[in-house]
């Protein structure tokens, strides 16, 4: 018979999300995914100064600040009409890059790890490495005063890593990585001031000039970071996916086979060439990426807490009016889609999205795939072409490669600063203006619009990355793509549902992002535009 | 201690990084040695809840450097509840929240970060389910409990209560759309749940890792609530103007203000007032303390210090790239480029800020003796 299994809180992630799933003989039949928290953050914006923007977009969300603080950047330069100057372009990138690298080794470690590692199982650790020996000593002294908090309580599951030393080393690495992401927040620190909530960008540039010293800083932590990223990140995310009871986790949690990427990264002062590229991909045909029309994407709020009038708009006239008591509805997130398709997005979207372009020749210089080749990747790769389905593991496996990408570009970038150059393209505020700024952030495509008039701000919107990933279904009545992926995963025992959490996990979603508009009404706004 | 493979050396070099980060007398480290070894035996459980928040404070935490993040969850603190974190999901979750408030009624510390909606029955806001059930997609689904009803269950228990960063303590910037989800500072709830529970509201948004680290330490080894201001903040992190401390003050004093990003001045670096600095009208010891392991802060990145630690923060300081509006002092009317001039010739800083509040005709927020 069929039962459903509520989870709420799903922790470990950003914000306060609610599932839904109904098991039937140990599968999910079916999945609802809902943003249970609901603020309003555009709206603070009309009438105000158009520079306080980037200020007040970061604190959508304390995990990617920074990426809001470069979209908005990047939309008031529109905006303005700004040429940014070389200096402040790659600065941008270094840190949004920092960025990446300090949210991937969060999540892999912080947030999604303890599905997959025992804890418990490193205090029968019979090694000598002093490190691990310390470590299974605390942890022991913890089991014993009966404090294992907060590792424990967690669901129960027989597939975790329980073998010591493997289990030892991994848990060794989750403690290390909090002082290597400390270290890329370090970096961000040093051009942008501090982490979270930084300062640096301001419409038409950065406020800080590359010196010798500063670049030095960076690129010291840098450098670090590589060789951890190469012999640490890389080979657990190896490891982890190589264990042989995760295998089904290879194609299962497969999102539906739609992706798109915005891009970012830009290489040229235009913007035209950008080192992760823009795209979309449609029914996991990875070999034919599609050249992105803005104008298709359209929001759905058929199954979300507003008023019906707003439904299936382009963001540029879309309209939110909170309605919690409406029928049917089970979400703050509204659903966004691309002509009509919901869409994943993130690392896996943009990593097959070039791949797709490496594949087909549109990209003549290679890097993922040779690295995917290197790392001994390439069957997995196939399996999941032939499948016509990537599921939870590369999900997971494709932030950590799109680390290593990164974080290795990012050492030349370095070297391409000017010190003493240019940093700001000083420009008058127009009367009236609309702008853009199109972005990826380490959990996807980011953008943020505005129309500027008299001078201040009369419209801010943004659509958010996980409004793409974790959306309820639309007025076709298609799910979102988080809904869609755990269509299918076994859960065998319902009190201990780990392979959905699993699942969620791995699209790293960040609900505070997800959920920022506000009531028109009770502001005064005739008219917005939204989630 | 030993055995734990700690030696008194190193425990003692530990403490004296605690004194430097609460400011305290290096020669009150053998007393907080003693203090931090008591912790270390008697862990005081800790549940962290989040409101509307972003997870900021969360984020920074993480960048504590003395002590380490891990040491703070694993030795010192039984760290029960936390939402990025915590293993647990769901009932595993929440149940947890229940059996705390149950057991250790008492003896608890409650972290909240971000503020506490109450419009539509709390409905804005909500995790973990309530025992009432509701119907769904032709099933009965238990109820999402609302964070209202989290602190009605939490507050009466807790020994203390930290409201975590800008928006907990004072509304922030989801309190400025409290006309639609009745959004209220954590001291308000409290206020009406507990009248005299003792709420300590740590400013900043987001907050550094010092401050929320200081004060937890501070509390557990004084065994009572830090020396606060009129704000209910810790003194010893809040009592002190950005503009007294910063580093750009003399360029400020000599009237040199950067208004081109373009211009580089090694020599002195500009004041950023006329950038729109908040320095003059903000409590905070970012100038000292800095950020991210000391590496840098707001106005050492060119940048003007926004006033994130204000109550006042970020409606009533906007636009944040607009000088402070022209001040009026004594009679005189200078114009910002002489401001630097009276400032000098104040004999106390605390008057400056005294009188741009009163030019910006807000109330004072007084972070420490001004
Ligand atoms: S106005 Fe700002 S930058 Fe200038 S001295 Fe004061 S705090 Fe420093
Ligand atoms: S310098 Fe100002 S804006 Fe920066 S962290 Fe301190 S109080 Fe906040």
């Amino acid at each position: 018979m069929a039962q459903l299994i509520s989870i709420d809180p799903v922790t470990r992630i950003e914000g306060h999300l609610r599932i839904d799933v109904e098991v039937e003989n140990g599968v999910v039949k079916d999945a609802w995914s809902s943003g249970t928290m609901f603020r309003g953050i555009e709206m603070l914006l009309k009438g105000k100064h158009p520079f306080d923007a980037q200020q007040v977009t970061e604190r959508i969300c304390g995990v990617c600040p920074l990426v809001h603080g470069t979209a908005a950047s990047y939309n008031l330069d529109d905006a303005l009409g700004v040429e940014l100057p070389d200096n402040a372009r790659i600065i941008r990138n270094l840190c949004l890059g920092a960025n990446f690298i300090q949210s991937h080794i969060l999540h892999f470690y912080h947030l999604a790890a303890l599905d997959y590692v025992d804890v418990t199982a490193v205090a029968k650790y019979t090694g000598n490495d002093p490190a691990l020996a310390a470590l299974r000593d605390k942890i022991a002294a913890l089991a014993k005063a009966g404090d294992v908090y907060p590792f424990l309580p967690r669901y129960e599951s027989d597939d975790y890593v329980s073998d010591p030393e493997l289990a030892a080393i991994l848990v060794n690495h989750y403690v290390q990585a909090l002082e290597m992401r400390k270290k890329a927040q370090e970096m961000l620190s040093i051009f942008y001031g501090r982490m979270p909530s930084f300062v640096g960008t301001v419409p038409g540039g950065v406020t800080v000039h590359p010196t010798v010293s500063n670049i030095a800083a960076f690129r010291a932590r840098l450098n670090e970071l590589r060789v951890w990223i190469d012999n640490v990140y890389i080979q657990d995310i190896l490891t982890v996916a190589g264990v042989s009871a995760y295998a089904p986790f290879l194609t299962a949690g497969d999102s539906g086979g739609n992706y798109l990427a915005y891009g970012g990264f830009d290489q040229d002062s235009k913007g035209a060439e950008k080192f992760l590229p823009r795209g979309f991909i449609t029914g996991n045909n990875v070999a034919a990426v599609g050249e992105l029309d803005e104008d298709k994407i359209t929001e759905s709020v058929k199954y979300s807490w507003y008023k019906d009038e707003g439904d299936w708009l382009h963001p540029r006239e879309g309209m939110t009016e909170p309605d919690v008591h409406k029928e049917g509805a089970y979400s703050f997130l509204k659903a966004p889609r691309y002509d009509g398709k919901p869409m994943e997005v993130g690392p896996m979207a943009r990593m097959l999205v070039l791949a797709g372009l490496e594949l087909s020749g549109k990209r003549k210089e290679k890097k993922l795939m040779p690295l995917i080749e290197k790392l001994g990747l390439a069957s997995a790769v196939d399996a999941c072409v032939q499948a016509g389905k990537f599921g939870i593991l590369p999900r997971h496996a494709m932030r950590a490669l799109e680390c290593k990408l990164l974080a290795d570009e990012m050492d030349k970038w370095l070297d391409e600063l000017k010190p003493g150059e240019k940093i700001w393209d000083k420009k008058d505020i127009p009367g009236e203006a609309y702008g853009r700024g199109m972005v990826e952030g380490p959990r996807g495509a980011l953008g943020h619009w505005i129309h500027i008039k008299n001078k201040v701000i009369d419209n801010y919107q943004c659509i958010v990355p996980t409004t793409w990933n974790a959306a309820p279904r639309d007025k076709n009545g298609n799910r979102g793509p988080i809904e869609t992926a755990l269509i299918g995963l076994p859960v065998p025992d319902p009190e201990n549902p780990i392979n959905v959490v699993r699942c969620v996990r791995s699209f790293d979603p960040c609900l505070a992002c997800a959920i920022h508009v506000i009531h028109p009404e009770h502001n005064g706004v005739k008219e917005f535009r939204v989630v | 201690m030993e055995k734990k493979g700690v030696t008194r050396r190193q425990f003692l070099k530990y403490a004296g990084a605690t004194a430097a980060l609460l400011g305290l007398s290096e020669s009150l480290i053998p007393q907080i040695a003693q203090a931090l070894e008591e912790l270390s035996s008697g862990k005081p459980p800790v549940l962290w809840i989040q409101g509307q928040n972003c997870t900021g404070c969360s984020v920074s935490f993480l960048n504590t450097n003395y002590p380490m993040a891990a040491e703070i969850v694993l030795d010192k603190l039984s760290v029960r509840y936390h939402p990025t974190v915590m293993a647990a999901a769901g009932d595993k979750a929440f149940g947890v929240l229940e059996e705390t408030a149950k057991e250790l009624a008492g003896k608890y510390v409650l972290v909240v970060e971000g503020p506490v909606p109450t419009a539509e029955g709390g409905e804005y806001c909500t995790f973990g389910l309530e025992k009432e059930t509701v119907s769904f997609n032709g099933y009965q689904r238990r109820k999402d409990k609302p964070m209202t009803a989290w602190m009605e269950e939490l507050v009466p228990g807790a020994a203390a209560v930290v409201a975590l960063g800008n928006c907990a303590s004072f509304g922030g910037i989801p309190a400025a759309n409290a006309s639609v989800t009745g959004t209220k500072a954590v001291q308000e709830i409290v206020k009406e749940i507990a009248k005299d529970k003792p709420v300590i509201n740590i400013g900043g948004c987001p907050a550094h890792p010092d401050w929320f680290v200081g004060t937890v330490l501070d509390y557990l080894i004084n065994k009572r609530v830090p020396e606060l201001d009129r704000h209910n903040r810790p003194k010893m992190f809040f009592g002190k103007l950005i503009h007294e401390n910063c580093e750009r003050r003399a360029a400020f004093d000599a009237g040199l203000f950067l208004e081109d990003w373009n211009d580089d001045n090694p020599d002195m670096k500009l004041c950023l007032f006329k950038l729109g600095c908040k320095g003059p009208v903000t409590y905070a010891d970012c100038p000292t303390r800095r950020w991210n392991s000391g590496v840098n802060w707001c106005v050492g990145a060119n940048a003007p210090c926004h006033g994130c630690a204000e109550p006042s923060f970020y409606k009533d300081l906007s636009p944040l790239y607009e000088p402070l509006p022209e001040v009026h002092f004594a009679g005189l009317t200078p114009m910002v480029d002489t401001l630097g001039w009276i400032g000098a010739a104040a004999t106390a800083v605390g008057i400056g800020a005294h009188y741009l509040y009163k030019q910006l005709g807000k109330k004072e927020p007084e972070g420490g003796e001004s």
